[in-house]
C-alpha cells in the first residue's frame, strides 16, 4: 500500500515584483510529502525557504508549476492545513488568553463544550494546561510559542506548516521544544513541514531533507534520514549516521551556511 | 510616590491661588472685574445651593453626552468600514479630509438657520466635529493592524466577519480609545460653546449670563464648574475603559492612559 499523498509539487516557480522588476524566488521545485512524513527545509537566508512555506499555506500562488493539496491545486489556506509562525509574539492575540488563543480557529465552528474540549486537549499535549487564563506577553519566548504550536493543533490538522518555528528560542528551550514536537507528532500522525535554517535541526527533526540552494532557490538535494525514533539529544546526535547527515547537508547548502 | 505626587500638585494649585489672592487684595492686579478666589469660592457656595445651577449642569452633560453618543455611533461604524475596506476608504478619504478641517464654531450660524435656538443646534455643533477624532482613530487603528495578523486571520479561514470581530477590532481598541476620549473633551467644548451663542440654555449660557450681568463671582464660579466637569467625565471615561479593554492593553507597560 503507498501512503497517502498531502503535498505534492511539480516544478514550482515563484517570481515576486520588485522596483525594478521582478525578483526569482523559486525555480523548479518539486517534491511531495507523504502522510505522516516529516519534511524538513534546510537552507541559507534568501534561498526562499518561507515562500516555499506560504506556497503550501495557500497565501502565495506559484508563477508557475503545480501545487497541489490531496490531488488539488492549492487555491488559498485548505482545510486542514495548519500554520505556525517564527514570531509568536506577533502572531497571537496579545489580548486573548492562552486558552482564547487556541480557540481562534475552532471558536463558533462547533459548540462551546466541544470547543473547550479540544483547547483543554491541545494545552495538555504542550504541557500549557495550568496556564490556560494567562496572557500570551505574561509568558516566556518559549511557552508563547507552544501556545501557537497548540492554536495549530486544536484545528485537528493533517498537516502542521512550521516556519522557523524555534529559531528565536534559546539553546535549551529550542531541543526541548524539538522533543516535544516529536512526541506530540507521535501521539497525532500529522504530516509536518518544518522549515529551519539549523543544520542539526533539520536532521534531528526530519524524515527527509530538502536542501534549498541558490538565488532563485532549487532544490539542491533531498536527503533521506535513516535515524531511529524516538530520537534523543544526546545519543542521537552521537551517532555516525547523524554526522554523516550533517555533513552531507552542510555539503548541499553550499559551505558556511 | 502616587500619594506624594498628588500632594506635590495640590501644593502647586494652592500656592497659584494664594498668589492670585494677595494679587487682588493688595491692588497689583487691579482689574475691575477680576474678583479674589475667596470671593469665588463664596459664589461657588452659593451655586451649590442653587437648583437652577444643577439643572444648568445637567443640561450641559446630557447634552456633551448624547451629542458625544450620536458622534460614537457614526464615527465608530464609519471608521471600521473605512479600516476594513480599501475600496471604501478610496471613495470617502478624500470627503472626510474636506470636512474635517472644518472649524467646529463656523458649525453655529449654520446651524442656527436651520433649527432656530434650540437644543437641535447644540447638538448639531456637538456632534459634526465629535465624529472625526472617533472616526480617524478606528479608522487608523484598524488599518494598521499588523501584516502578521491578517495572515492569521486567512490561514485560519476566518470569515471577514469573525475576523474583524476576533482580530481587527480588538487589536485596534487602544487607538479607537483615544479617539474616545479625544472626542469628549471636544463634545463638552463644542456644548458650552454652542450654549453661549446657539441655544440659551445650560452652563454655556450661564457664564455669558453672569458676565453680561456683571457677576463675575458667579461668572468665574461657573467656568470653574465646567473645568471639574471636563476632568470627571474623563475620569468616568478612564475608569470605564479600564474595564471594558482587552486583556493586553492592562499590562502596566501599554500606556494607553497616559494623556496624549
Amino acid at each position: 500500500m503507498t501512503p497517502v499523498t498531502i503535498f505534492n509539487l511539480d516544478r514550482v516557480s515563484l517570481s515576486l515584483p520588485v522596483r525594478d522588476g521582478v525578483r526569482r524566488i523559486l525555480e523548479d521545485v518539486s517534491f511531495s510529502l507523504a502522510e505522516g512524513e516529516i519534511l524538513t527545509v534546510c537552507g541559507a537566508s534568501g534561498t526562499g525557504k518561507t515562500s516555499l512555506l506560504r506556497i503550501l499555506a495557500g497565501l502565495t500562488r506559484p508563477t508557475s508549476g503545480l501545487a497541489e493539496f490531496r490531488g488539488r491545486p492549492i487555491d488559498g489556506p485548505q482545510d486542514g492545513v495548519a500554520l505556525v509562525f517564527q514570531d509568536y509574539s506577533n502572531a497571537l492575540l496579545q489580548w486573548r488568553t492562552v486558552a482564547r488563543n487556541v480557540s481562534l480557529g475552532i471558536e463558533g465552528r462547533m459548540n462551546g463544550q466541544a470547543a473547550a474540549e479540544l483547547v483543554g486537549d491541545a494545552l495538555r499535549l504542550v504541557g500549557l494546561e495550568h496556564n490556560a487564563d494567562d496572557y500570551p506577553w505574561q509568558l516566556s519566548g518559549g511557552m508563547q510559542q507552544r501556545v501557537q504550536i497548540a492554536r495549530a493543533l486544536a484545528l485537528k490538522p493533517s498537516v502542521l506548516l512550521m516556519d522557523e518555528p524555534f529559531a528565536a528560542l534559546d539553546a535549551m528551550t529550542k531541543a526541548a521544544l524539538q522533543d516535544e514536537l516529536l512526541k506530540v507528532k507521535q501521539q497525532t500522525a500529522e504530516s509536518i513541514v518544518f522549515i529551519t535554517h539549523d543544520i542539526e535541526e533539520a536532521v534531528y527533526l526530519g524524515n527527509r531533507v530538502a536542501v534549498l540552494r541558490g538565488k532563485p532557490g532549487v532544490i539542491a538535494r533531498l536527503i533521506g534520514v535513516g535515524l531511529p525514533f524516538p530520537r534523543n539529544q544526546v545519543t542521537t546526535r552521537e551517532l555516525p549516521e547523524f554526522l554523516r547527515l550533517r555533513r552531507a547537508v552542510h555539503d548541499a547548502i553550499g559551505g558556511d551556511a | 510616590m502616587k500619594a506624594r505626587a498628588a500632594l506635590q500638585g495640590i501644593a502647586g494649585i494652592l500656592l497659584f491661588l494664594a498668589l492670585w489672592q494677595a494679587a487682588v487684595l493688595s491692588g497689583i492686579a487691579r482689574y475691575e472685574y477680576l474678583p479674589a478666589p475667596s470671593a469665588i469660592f463664596g459664589a461657588l457656595v452659593s451655586l451649590a445651593q442653587s437648583p437652577a445651577a444643577y439643572g444648568e449642569t445637567a443640561h450641559t452633560i446630557a447634552a456633551a453626552l448624547i451629542g458625544w453618543a450620536i458622534a460614537l455611533a457614526i464615527g465608530l461604524t464609519l471608521g471600521t468600514a473605512l479600516g476594513l475596506s480599501p475600496r471604501v476608504r478610496r471613495y470617502t478619504l478624500a470627503s472626510v479630509e474636506i470636512l474635517r478641517p472644518l472649524p467646529a464654531v463656523a458649525l453655529v450660524p449654520v446651524a442656527l438657520l436651520l433649527f432656530g435656538f434650540s437644543i437641535e443646534t447644540e447638538l448639531f455643533v456637538i456632534v459634526i466635529p465629535t465624529i472625526w477624532p472617533i472616526l480617524v482613530n478606528t479608522m487608523g487603528g484598524i488599518a494598521s493592524v499588523p501584516e502578521r495578523l491578517r495572515e492569521v486571520a486567512r490561514a485560519f479561514r476566518l470569515s471577514p466577519f469573525a475576523a474583524a470581530v476576533r482580530i481587527f477590532i480588538p487589536a485596534a481598541a487602544p487607538a479607537v480609545l483615544v479617539g474616545c476620549r479625544l472626542s469628549m473633551t471636544i463634545a463638552l467644548v463644542l456644548a458650552i460653546v454652542a450654549e453661549m451663542i446657539g441655544n440659551p440654555e445650560g452652563l454655556g449660557y450661564a457664564v455669558v449670563r453672569e458676565a453680561q450681568a456683571l457677576q463675575p463671582e458667579l461668572m468665574f464660579a461657573y467656568v470653574f464648574v465646567t473645568g471639574i466637569l471636563g476632568i470627571l467625565l474623563n475620569a468616568v471615561l478612564v475608569a470605564l475603559a479600564k474595564a471594558l479593554l482587552p486583556g493586553e492593553f492592562r499590562r502596566p507597560s501599554v500606556a494607553w492612559d497616559r494623556p496624549r
